[in-house]
C-alpha cells in the first residue's frame, strides 16, 4: 500500500475528527445560556451567582472564543473530555469502560449481519423473481420497517417473558453475586441483544447486496463468463459476488452509524450496561459533558470504520490503485 | 392486478387510513386524551377500548391523537431533508468539477459526524416542540440522500438535451429547475417516502427516550411511559403494544410503497442487445 | 462438412409492448473452415443470432427451429450439456470489450479460467498457457500483462484479450460479435488482420456492420435486415454484384462509393410490416412487394436472395 495514500487517509481522519470537535464546540457555545448554568439551575433554582461563575471558570466558559476553542481541541485530543456531572468522573475513561460492553454487542452483530446479509442478498439477487427470492425479500422488508425499539420490546416480551428462554435484561444473573463471573451467563444475557441488533442491520445489508447483485448480473462480463462455459456456481462466486461486494464495503461505515444509534434503544430496553445505556442516563440527567463525550466517541468510531473501509477497498478493487498514486 | 400494483395500492390505502385518522382525530376520540377519564390502569372495557394509563387518561384517544404527531414529525423531517439533499445533489452533479469535488469531500467529512448523538444533544438542550424536532431531524439527516441524487444528476447532465438547452442561452438555474429536476422526480419521491418513514420512526424513538414534546401526545412517549411503569413485567399489554404496532404498521406501509415505486425506477437486468 | 446448420430459426422476446421478432425463418449453413460474415444495421438481429447459437439469451426468449453443430441440435440439448460445449467447442468474442471483462480479475486469470475448466490443467500451467495465448494475439510483454487488470489495457489490447479468451480452449467454431466497435482505424486494422489469421484455421461467424472488414476476412456473406436473411453468397459475388436492393444500398453508403445513405429507417421488430420488410425504403418496390412476403431464392450455387425481382 502506498505510503502517500495511507498518509492522505490519516490526514483526512484527523480533519474529520477536528470537524466533529468543532461542531460540538460551536453548538454548545452558541446555545442560549451555557450548559453549566443550565445544569446548576436544574439542581437548584437558587444557586448563588458566585457558584455559577466559579463553575463557569472551571469549565473554561469565561474565556474568549478562540482561546476556548483551541484549548478545547487540544484537551480533547489529549484525552481530557471533561467531567461528567452525574457520575463525577472524567468522561473519557467512563465512556471507554462502557465502550467495551457496547462493542460486545456491536461487533458480533456487525460480523453476523454482514455475512448473513451478504450471502442471503447474493443468493436472492441470483435467484431474482423466484418464489424463494420473493419470500425472503418480503420478510426482509417487513423486518426492515420495524423500529428498533419495538423489535427489542417485542423480543423481550416474547422470548423472555412468555417463553423464558432468555433473561429479562442486565448482563449477569443475580447468582453472580455469589458465584462470580461466568462467561456463559454473560453470553446468555448478551444473546437476545445481539440477535436483535443482528436482525435489524441484517435487513439493510441484505437489501444492499441484493441490489448490488442485480446490477452486477446485468454486466457484460457475466455473459462472457457464461460464454466460456463456466459453471453457474463459479460465475456466482467468482464473478458476480466479488463485484457485488464492492459497494458493500463502503456501506460498512453507514452500518456502524445505524448500529450506534440503535444501540441506545437496544441497551436501554435490555438493560445492557454499554454506551447506549449511558446515553440514556445522560439524557435523563441532562449530563451535557457526558453527552458531548459520547458524541465524540461516536465520531471516532465512525472515522475508524471509514478508515477501515478505505484500507480494505483497494484490496478488493484493483481499479482504485490508480487513484492511490495521486 | 400485478403484484407490484397490489402492493402499491395496499400501502396507499393503509397510509390513507392513518392520514384520515390524524385529520379527524377529534371526531374519532371518545375522550380528550389529556383529561382524567376514569380510574388508573383500567383494563380495556367498552368505555375505554384500550383502558387507561397511570394518569387515568384514555389510551385509545391517545393512540388516535398520536397519529398527528407521528405524521407531522415524519413529513417535516422529510420535506426539509429531501429539499436540502436534492438541492445540494443537483448543484454538485450539475456543475461538476471543482464545485462537485468540494461538495463531495465536505460530504465525506460530514458523514463521519454521528448525527443521532448530535440530535440528542440538541434536543436535550433546546427541549424543542414538535415542529422544531422535525426541523432538526430534517436538517441533520439531509446528507444521506445527496449521493444518490448526485449520481443521477451526473448522468442526466451529460445527456445531449441539456447541452441543447444551454446552447439556447438558458441560465444554469433555469436548466437545473426546468430540466434536471423533473427528471429526478421519481427518485425524489422515493427518497421522500423512505425519509418520511425514517423520521417518523426516529421521532417516535425520541419520544421513547423522553425527549418528546410533553404538550403533544406521541406514541413514543406512550411506549416510554408504559415501559417505565413496568409495562413488560406487569403485562400492561393494552398500553404497551398498540402504540408500537401503530408505528410499525405505518412504517411498513410507507416502506412497501417506497419499495414498489423503487422497483419501477431501478435499472433492471439489462436486456440482451439485438 | 457443415459445421453449423441453422434451420428455420425464429427467435422472439416477449415485452410489454409486444413480441420482438429478432429472427425470422433464418436458414444458414457454415462449412468447416468457412468464415461467414453477417452484416446489417444495428438492431437488425445479428447479435441475437450469435447469442442464440451459444444459447446465451434470456430464459424467456421464444426460440423455434434447429441449430445443428456437427450434426447435433444445440437447441435440443440440456443446459448442462450445452455448457460443456461453450468455450470448448464453441467460442464467442463478445461485443464491447470494455464492459465484457471482469474488472476485479486479472486478464490472465480470465483467460486461464476456461482452460482450467475444460482442459483440466492446474493453475500454474493454465496461466502459462494464458500468457502464450496473449503472445499469439500479439500483445507485447505478455508475461507481465497477463497479471494486469482490464483497466490497464488499451481498447485494442482488450479486444485482443477477448479473442484470446475465445480461443483459449481451441474451439472448432468461433463467433466474433462486432470486434471492431469503438476502435480507432489503426487498432482496427491490427485486430482485423489478427482475426483473418484466426479465420484461416477455424470456422467463424463474423458479425459486423463494417463492410470493409467483412470483405477482408470472410469467404461468404449473409446480409440481414429486420431479422431476416435477405441475401447470401460468396463474398466477391455479393460485393461486386449485389442482388438485393438493401445490399446495394449498404455498399453505396460506403465513403468510397459515394456515402449515399439509404432513406428511411429499419422497421420496429415488434411491428413488422407485411409483404417485403424492405419495401418502404426500396427504390424499386412494386405492388407485389406489399402483397406477398418474398422467399429465399437460389440464383446460383453460391448466391441466394430474398427479393421479388428475381422470382
Amino acid at each position: 500500500m502506498e505510503a502517500r495514500y495511507l498518509f492522505k487517509r490519516l490526514c483526512y481522519c484527523g480533519l474529520a475528527f477536528i470537524a466533529s470537535i468543532t461542531i460540538i464546540f460551536l453548538l454548545l457555545h452558541f446555545m442560549p445560556g451555557d450548559y453549566v448554568t443550565f445544569y446548576l439551575l436544574e439542581i437548584s433554582r437558587t444557586t448563588p451567582v458566585e457558584v455559577i461563575e466559579h463553575y463557569q471558570h472551571v469549565y473554561g466558559l469565561d474565556q474568549p472564543f478562540l482561546e476556548h476553542y483551541v484549548n478545547y481541541v487540544v484537551a480533547v485530543i489529549q484525552g481530557d473530555w471533561g467531567y461528567s456531572f452525574e457520575y463525577r468522573v472524567p468522561v473519557f475513561p467512563l465512556i471507554g469502560q462502557k465502550l467495551w460492553w457496547t462493542l460486545m454487542i456491536m461487533v458480533p452483530s456487525l460480523i453476523l449481519s454482514t455475512i448473513i446479509g451478504a450471502v442471503a442478498g447474493a443468493w436472492s439477487g441470483w435467484k431474482r423473481g423466484t418464489k424463494g427470492d420473493m419470500a425472503l425479500l418480503s420478510s426482509m422488508l417487513f423486518f426492515r420497517a420495524i423500529p428498533s425499539y419495538w423489535l427489542a420490546i417485542m423480543g423481550l416480551l416474547v422470548f423472555s417473558c412468555l417463553l423464558g428462554w432468555f433473561p429479562l435484561g442486565g448482563y449477569m444473573s443475580i447468582n453472580a453475586l455469589f458465584s462470580g463471573y461466568d462467561i456463559f451467563d454473560i453470553i446468555h444475557h448478551a444473546a437476545l441483544p445481539i440477535l436483535t441488533t443482528t436482525l435489524l442491520s441484517l435487513t439493510g445489508t441484505y437489501y444492499l447486496m441484493r441490489n448490488s447483485m442485480l446490477m452486477t448480473l446485468g454486466e457484460d462480463y457475466i455473459t462472457t463468463a457464461r460464454a466460456k462455459g463456466l459453471k453457474e456456481s463459479v460465475i456466482l462466486r467468482k464473478h458476480a459476488a466479488r463485484n457485488a461486494l464492492l459497494p458493500m464495503v463502503t456501506m460498512i461505515a453507514m452500518q456502524c452509524a445505524h448500529l450506534m444509534a440503535g444501540s441506545i434503544f437496544i441497551e436501554t430496553i435490555f438493560s445492557w450496561p454499554g454506551m447506549g445505556m449511558l446515553t440514556f442516563n445522560a439524557l435523563n440527567m441532562r449530563d451535557v459533558p457526558l453527552l458531548q463525550g459520547i458524541f465524540l466517541m461516536g465520531a471516532l468510531i465512525l472515522i475508524a470504520a471509514n478508515f477501515a473501509a478505505d484500507m480494505v477497498y483497494p484490496l478488493l478493487d484493483p481499479r482504485v490503485e490508480e487513484s492511490m498514486h495521486e | 392486478m400485478s403484484k407490484k400494483n397490489l402492493a402499491m395500492r395496499v400501502s396507499i390505502a393503509i397510509f390513507a387510513i392513518y392520514l384520515l385518522i390524524a385529520l379527524f382525530a377529534p371526531l374519532l376520540t371518545p375522550y380528550d386524551p389529556f383529561i382524567i377519564a376514569g380510574g388508573i390502569y383500567e383494563e380495556p372495557s367498552p368505555e375505554h377500548l384500550l383502558g387507561t394509563n397511570d394518569l387515568a387518561q384514555d389510551i385509545f384517544s391517545q393512540l388516535i391523537y398520536g397519529t398527528r404527531a407521528t405524521l407531522l414529525l415524519g413529513f417535516t423531517g422529510a420535506i426539509l431533508s429531501v429539499s436540502i439533499g436534492t438541492a445540494i445533489g443537483i448543484v454538485s452533479g450539475y456543475y461538476g468539477g471543482r464545485v462537485d469535488e468540494f461538495i463531495t469531500r465536505t460530504l465525506d467529512i460530514v458523514m463521519t459526524i454521528p448525527t443521532f448523538p448530535l440530535l440528542l444533544v440538541m434536543m436535550m438542550f433546546f427541549t424543542p416542540g414538535i415542529y422544531v424536532t422535525g426541523i432538526l431531524m430534517g436538517l441533520l439527516g439531509s446528507a444521506r440522500g445527496v449521493r444518490v441524487i448526485r449520481s443521477q444528476v451526473l448522468s442526466i447532465a451529460q445527456m445531449n438535451f441539456i447541452t441543447g438547452v444551454k446552447v439556447m442561452g438558458a441560465s444554469d438555474l433555469y436548466v437545473m429547475a426546468k430540466h434536471v429536476l423533473p427528471n429526478l422526480l421519481s427518485l425524489v419521491t422515493v427518497q421522500f417516502v423512505f425519509s418520511a418513514q425514517h423520521f417518523m420512526v426516529m421521532g417516535i424513538g425520541l419520544g421513547f427516550l423522553g425527549l418528546g414534546d410533553s404538550n403533544v401526545i406521541d406514541w413514543g412517549q406512550m411506549i416510554d411511559r408504559a415501559y417505565q411503569n413496568g409495562g413488560v413485567i406487569n403485562g400492561l399489554w393494552w398500553w404497551l403494544i398498540p402504540p408500537g404496532m401503530a408505528v410499525t404498521f405505518l412504517s411498513l406501509s410507507l416502506a412497501l410503497f417506497g419499495y414498489s415505486m423503487e422497483d419501477e425506477i431501478n435499472p433492471r437486468m439489462k436486456l440482451t442487445r439485438i | 462438412m457443415d459445421i453449423i446448420r441453422i434451420k428455420n430459426l425464429n427467435a422472439g422476446f416477449p415485452t410489454k409492448r409486444g413480441l420482438v421478432r429478432a429472427a425470422t425463418s433464418v436458414d444458414l449453413t457454415i462449412r468447416e473452415g468457412e468464415c461467414l460474415g453477417l452484416i446489417g444495421e444495428s438492431g437488425c438481429g445479428k447479435t441475437v443470432l450469435g447469442m442464440t447459437i451459444m444459447r446465451l439469451l434470456q430464459p424467456n426468449t421464444i426460440i423455434s427451429g434447429e441449430i445443428f453443430y456437427k450434426g447435433q441440435n444445440l437447441l435440443a440439448l440440456k443446459e448442462e450439456e450445452m455448457r460443456k460445449l461453450r468455450g470448448k467447442e464453441l467460442g464467442m468474442i463478445l461485443q464491447n470489450s470494455t464492459t465484457s471483462l471482469n474488472p476485479v480479475l486479472s486478464v490472465g486469470d480470465q483467460i486461464a479460467e476456461g482452460i482450467i475448466l475444460h482442459e483440466g490443467l492446474r493453475k500454474k500451467e493454465a496461466r502459462e498457457k494464458a500468457t502464450e495465448l496473449l503472445e499469439k494475439v500479439q500483445i507485447k510483454n505478455a508475461a507481465v500483462m497477463s497479471k494486469r487488470y482490464p483497466h490497464e489495457f488499451s481498447g485494442g489490447m482488450r479486444e485482443r484479450a477477448m479473442i484470446a479468451i475465445a480461443l483459449a480452449c481451441s474451439p472448432s467454431f468461433v463467433i466474433a460479435d462486432e470486434p471492431t466497435t469503438g476502435l480507432d482505424n489503426r487498432t482496427m486494422k491490427g485486430v482485423i488482420s489478427l482475426l483473418a489469421e484466426v479465420a484461416k484455421s477455424k470456422s467463424m461467424l463474423f458479425i459486423t456492420h463494417d463492410l470493409a472488414a467483412a470483405f477482408e476476412i470472410c469467404d461468404t456473406i449473409a446480409v440481414m435486415y429486420a431479422g431476416e436473411i435477405v441475401e447470401w453468397g460468396d463474398v466477391d459475388e455479393v460485393f461486386s454484384a449485389p442482388l438485393h436492393p438493401y445490399t446495394s444500398g449498404l455498399l453505396n453508403s460506403l465513403p468510397e462509393r459515394g456515402f449515399i445513405a439509404i432513406p428511411g429507417s429499419s422497421p420496429s421488430l415488434i411491428d413488422l410490416p407485411g409483404g417485403c420488410r424492405f419495401k418502404e425504403r426500396c427504390a424499386c418496390s412494386e405492388e407485389r412487394c406489399a402483397r406477398a412476403h418474398p422467399l429465399m431464392k437460389e440464383i446460383s450455387s453460391s448466391h441466394k436472395v430474398r427479393c421479388h425481382r428475381y422470382d
